[in-house]
């Protein structure tokens, strides 16, 4: 029992943000989990980092113009997608250096639409949400968009779930299918981009890669059957944000005591505890490599 | 300006005596700057028509605590002869802006200064305390005093006139304190604070979520729980938040509030222009107070 109220700080259960954070991050954390083994496993984890940026500018304006900070990360990554997709044809070089660039003028662009919030509105939390984001401080009124960007991004992968993994394994072979190919290839960059908005409201824009990419990883070094790393991804990605959530509880009585320490803090060190605990059993004991790894 | 521009041309040792000397003509008026419109407004009604006066922070719908000094303000801040700001890191760009480029002589009032607020307190709101704007009322009497000898007595017969026109906000005060004692209130940030200390209130939110509010840093959600239940289980009489703030924190402790019926008052950082002086604003504070905790209103804006 004592070490039950170790764990757990006196009114946990019963604590609204707590049990709202819990449900959201459970949902979100199992909508990133396929669709960042998948990334991993095309060698788009690059692609989502760079929607990651792009969801900064677009939840800066979603401040800005007072509506849902959702619909802002959903638009701007949904835009990423489109410019990525039409970069797709070109040579490697290029597109990083394209990517790059646009990549410097987003983030840009979200300097001038936070200052703009702070300073014009009076939002002057803008710049740490939209970037670092709370889980707790996600409201219930995004329910219906978490919904609707998780879930048709989850029948991508379920759909298209062959397809995309020999997209993976042989992108000749995909390619020579022709039209096929392209829309499933498009699909689930729309799919990457949906979980990268939902990412971002939870852990925030800066930080989103983090949750997409960071358990797909892991779970890849623990099993490289694409099923089965998915549900290790799941797994770890839900384990992360529910143990964060306990550790931000917890940290009320750490010092500063009173304050908390962000929950986004926690659940990206979590991830990244086990990215580093799988990557060490894979050296330890050698084995084949998972197929193609990050960009 | 002319007389600015000339001063700057002399030595720093005769510079006191060529503000006087400069500004002392008829039709001369110092140049004042406050930090905030509500020490504007003090300066204005002390200086009367020997000084110019402009304000920082003005703007109602910006967060003071948010604000970034633009290069035209350097060079108002340049140019002024009579400084007033909160201090508290409230608005230490200003300080930053005097240690860049000021005039010589330029007098500077810290009101954290004439007030001596409790060491270690979060609140940097000193002008809803009843007694801070008459110790600010007396220093900028005594500054412009200093830079226009001559109209000494002027400044001090309305510096006087000021502190006696905030008695009817001091007995609004003392009449709501008696009429509803120890009146429990939530708030979102310490922006009243003061005020609600004078009126006898009691401020039950915990500090560390005002805080949070006001350095636009995330609650805890031990705080975020403890704030919902005094508004649900009516714990409190009001909520009193910062209209000037708006973030998805305070936006779902007004709609608990709405829900649980508890009335809402809407609070200004800076005083909410044109239309209102210090007194007029803080009078109707105090009314939005009792309307709130006597009749169950709530009062959004002003």
């Amino acid at each position: 029992m004592s070490v039950l109220h170790a764990v757990f700080a006196p009114g946990f259960f019963s604590n609204g943000p707590v049990q709202a954070a819990l449900v959201m991050g459970a949902v979100v954390a199992l909508v990133c989990a396929p669709v960042g083994v998948l990334a991993v496993l095309r060698g788009q984890a690059f692609a989502g980092h760079a929607f990651a940026d792009i969801t900064s500018t677009g939840g800066s304006a979603a401040v800005l113009l007072g509506i849902s900070p959702v619909l802002g990360f959903a638009a701007s990554a949904a835009a990423g997608a489109a410019s990525m997709e039409g970069l797709g044809a070109r040579q490697r070089g290029d597109r990083d250096l394209v990517t790059g660039t646009v990549l410097g003028g987003a983030l840009g662009l979200s300097a001038l639409l936070l200052y703009l919030s702070t300073t014009r509105q009076g939002t002057s939390g803008a710049t740490v949400s939209v970037l670092f984001g709370s889980i707790f401080a996600v409201s219930a009124a995004n329910w219906p968009w978490v919904l609707s960007l998780g879930l048709p991004a989850l029948a991508v992968v379920a759909a298209a779930y062959r397809p995309l993994l020999l997209g993976s394994v042989s992108p000749e072979l995909a390619a020579a299918r022709g039209v096929r190919a392209r829309l499933v290839s498009a699909m689930y960059l729309g799919a990457l981009a949906a979980s990268v908005a939902l990412s971002a409201l939870t852990i925030g824009a800066v930080l989103s890669t983090a949750l997409l990419v960071g358990p797909a990883a892991a779970a890849l070094g623990l099993s490289s059957r694409p099923g089965r790393a998915m549900a290790w991804a799941g797994a770890i990605a839900v384990v992360s944000v529910w143990a964060g959530i306990v550790l931000a509880y917890d940290s009320y009585s750490w010092p500063p005591v009173g304050r908390g320490w962000p929950v986004s803090f926690f659940v990206v060190a979590l991830v990244t505890a086990f990215y580093a605990v799988s990557r060490a059993g894979v050296r330890r004991r050698p084995r084949r490599q998972p197929a193609g790894r990050g960009s | 300006m002319l007389a600015t521009g000339t001063c700057l041309l002399v030595t720093a040792g005769s510079v006191a005596g060529c503000a006087g000397e400069a500004t002392g003509a008829p039709g001369a008026r110092a140049l004042a700057i406050g930090a905030e419109n509500q020490y504007a407004d003090v300066i204005s009604q002390v200086g009367g028509r020997y000084v110019a006066v402009s304000a920082v922070m003005s703007n109602p719908d910006v967060d003071p605590h948010a604000f970034e000094a633009s290069a035209r303000l350097a060079s108002e801040v340049s140019q002024a002869q009579l400084v007033v700001q909160n201090g508290l890191g409230y608005d230490s760009f200003m300080s930053k802006l005097e240690a860049a480029a000021s005039p010589p002589g330029q007098r500077v009032v810290v009101v954290a200064d004439l007030v001596h607020p409790h060491p270690g307190t979060f609140n940097p709101h000193l002008w809803y305390s009843p007694g801070t704007m008459p110790l600010v009322a007396a220093a900028v009497a005594r500054q412009l005093a200093r830079l226009q000898p001559s109209h000494t007595s002027y400044f001090e017969a309305r510096a006087r006139a000021f502190d006696k026109s905030l008695a009817p906000w001091r007995k609004a005060l003392a009449a709501f304190a008696k009429a509803y004692p120890a009146t429990p209130v939530a708030v979102t940030e310490p922006v009243a604070d003061f005020m609600l200390a004078a009126a006898g209130a009691r401020v039950l939110t915990p500090p560390s979520l005002q805080t949070a509010v006001m350095d636009g840093t995330d609650p805890s959600p031990q705080d975020v729980a403890a704030q919902d239940a005094l508004l649900v289980h009516h714990r409190v009489k009001a909520l009193l938040y910062n209209v000037q703030v708006t973030d998805p924190v305070t936006a779902a402790f007004l709609a608990v509030a709405r829900r649980a019926g508890v009335p809402v008052v809407g609070v200004y950082e800076t005083m909410p222009a044109p239309g209102y002086d210090y007194q007029s604003w803080m009078m109707a504070e105090v009314r939005a107070l009792s309307r709130a905790v006597a009749h169950g209103r709530s009062t959004v804006s002003f």
